[in-house]
């Protein structure tokens, strides 16, 4: 089959494999994916394109590090299988290319039973990953880093001002820092029939207090429209919790993930307009990208209502 | 004023035309997905040229910003707010304040 790619004989070489076949898988605006049989292998090859990298986002070699340190801990991951260095003036990875369902809407719409437990397990594991391990793991003021992320973009939001402004009133005593995944939520799971079968998207990892990771999947927009079940549209809070003090010894209650799903929502809301930059200083123009500038407007509600509530 | 049809009349030839006729041809996941992001856009457009909203300036909008990073908050702002992200809302996406009801 012919190869898609100039840089195919490159990372045939840097395999040590002959390149079967090879395609560019859709999506993806600051990094290519790339589905690649090589050797009787199914892979899948991640690649950096030209697109500013976000402030906190790891680099490949990086991320790469962090998959193989997932491996060891024992989290069901991706295999990581080579770090490429640079395909084509690029920096790349290959892992192994796996199967299964990670939309969202399609994932709670018909849950598989016990995910909720699966997902606080491979949590546990996660947050057990020594600090050690992964030395270029940033920490740092979760509150200071929305400000200045906000700031970045430049419009002037009153509503995610004030839910700032609120979580600075309401800081709870911290948790010592531990390995975070930085995206835990599905729509980054890979779930079949048989349940949770990866965790993907590894990106964002930094050092942060443990919550900031167990109170993501529970925001509203990652429920993708399956609202009445709080973690992740998929499953109850409590059971989840359960699991996880019982693989970590933390007892964490479900109202004191009430800040951390406001600090959610901040997160979301900034995250809608970085996104939309992209589109509005022309770096990635999208359809896509552009919407996102509205959609921001959800995470405002929601966090003046859970504000409300709490 | 300019001939018809109207930017909302225009706005909704095209997202006619994108539900209608491009939308049924698509088999590919992906530019379905896009297709239905584009409709939405110009659906956000159209209410948005169809209301009579009062938008605060943005001076204004940058005022209260800077008012409440500095900790200047007093306490009909919550209610304040709420009902200006509800303004925004019945433009970008109507159906989701009924989650709150």
């Amino acid at each position: 089959m012919v190869a898609a790619a100039p840089w195919a004989d490159e990372l045939a070489a840097k395999l040590g494999q002959r390149i079967d076949s090879m395609h560019l898988l859709p999506g993806g605006a600051s990094k290519e994916a790339w589905a690649v049989e090589a050797g009787g292998e199914r892979l899948l090859v991640r690649r950096a394109l030209g697109g500013v990298i976000h402030e906190g986002t790891l680099s490949l070699e990086n991320e790469f590090r962090v998959l193989e340190a997932a491996v060891e801990a024992g989290v069901k991951v991706p295999r990581p299988v080579a770090y490429l260095g640079e395909l084509g003036g690029r920096e790349a990875f290959a892992m192994e290319l796996v199967e299964g369902e990670t939309i969202g809407r399609r994932i709670v719409r018909d849950p598989p039973a016990g995910l909720e437990i699966q997902l606080a397990e491979e949590l546990a594991k996660i947050h057990a990953i020594p600090l050690e391990r992964l030395p270029f793991l940033r920490s740092g003021d979760v509150i200071e880093r929305f400000e200045d992320e906000l700031d970045s973009v430049g419009e002037p939001r009153p509503a995610i001002e004030y839910g700032l402004w609120w979580l600075r009133e309401h800081r709870p005593e911290p948790l010592a820092d531990v390995v975070s995944h930085g995206d835990f939520r599905i729509g980054n799971v890979v779930v079949s029939k048989r349940g949770l079968e990866h965790i993907l998207d590894w990106e964002f990892a930094h050092l942060s207090d443990p919550r900031e990771d167990v109170a993501w999947p529970l925001v509203r927009a990652w429920r993708f429209g399956a609202d009445e079940r709080r973690l992740g549209g998929v499953g109850e809070v409590g059971p989840y919790l359960e699991r996880y003090e019982e693989r970590t010894g933390r007892t964490l209650s479900e109202t004191e993930l009430d800040w951390w799903e406001v600090f959610g929502n901040v997160k979301w809301a900034v995250g809608c307009l970085t996104q939309c930059r992209r589109h509005l200083t022309g770096l990635d123009r999208s359809v896509e990208y552009a919407v996102l500038g509205r959609m921001a407007a959800e995470m405002e509600y929601e966090l003046l209502d859970l504000i409300q509530n709490a | 004023m300019p001939d018809r049809p109207t930017a909302p009349e225009l706005i909704e030839a095209v997202f006619e035309f994108l539900s209608g006729e491009l939308l049924p041809t698509l088999d590919d996941h992906r530019m379905k997905f896009r297709t239905l992001v584009a409709m939405n856009a110009l659906a956000i457009a159209r209410r948005e040229l169809e209301a009579d909203t009062e938008w605060p300036s943005e001076e204004e909008l940058c005022e209260l910003a800077r008012r409440i990073r500095a900790g200047d908050v007093d306490e009909d702002l919550h209610a304040r707010l709420k009902e200006h992200v509800a303004a925004k809302l019945r433009i970008s996406n109507p159906a989701y304040l009924e989650k709150y009801r």
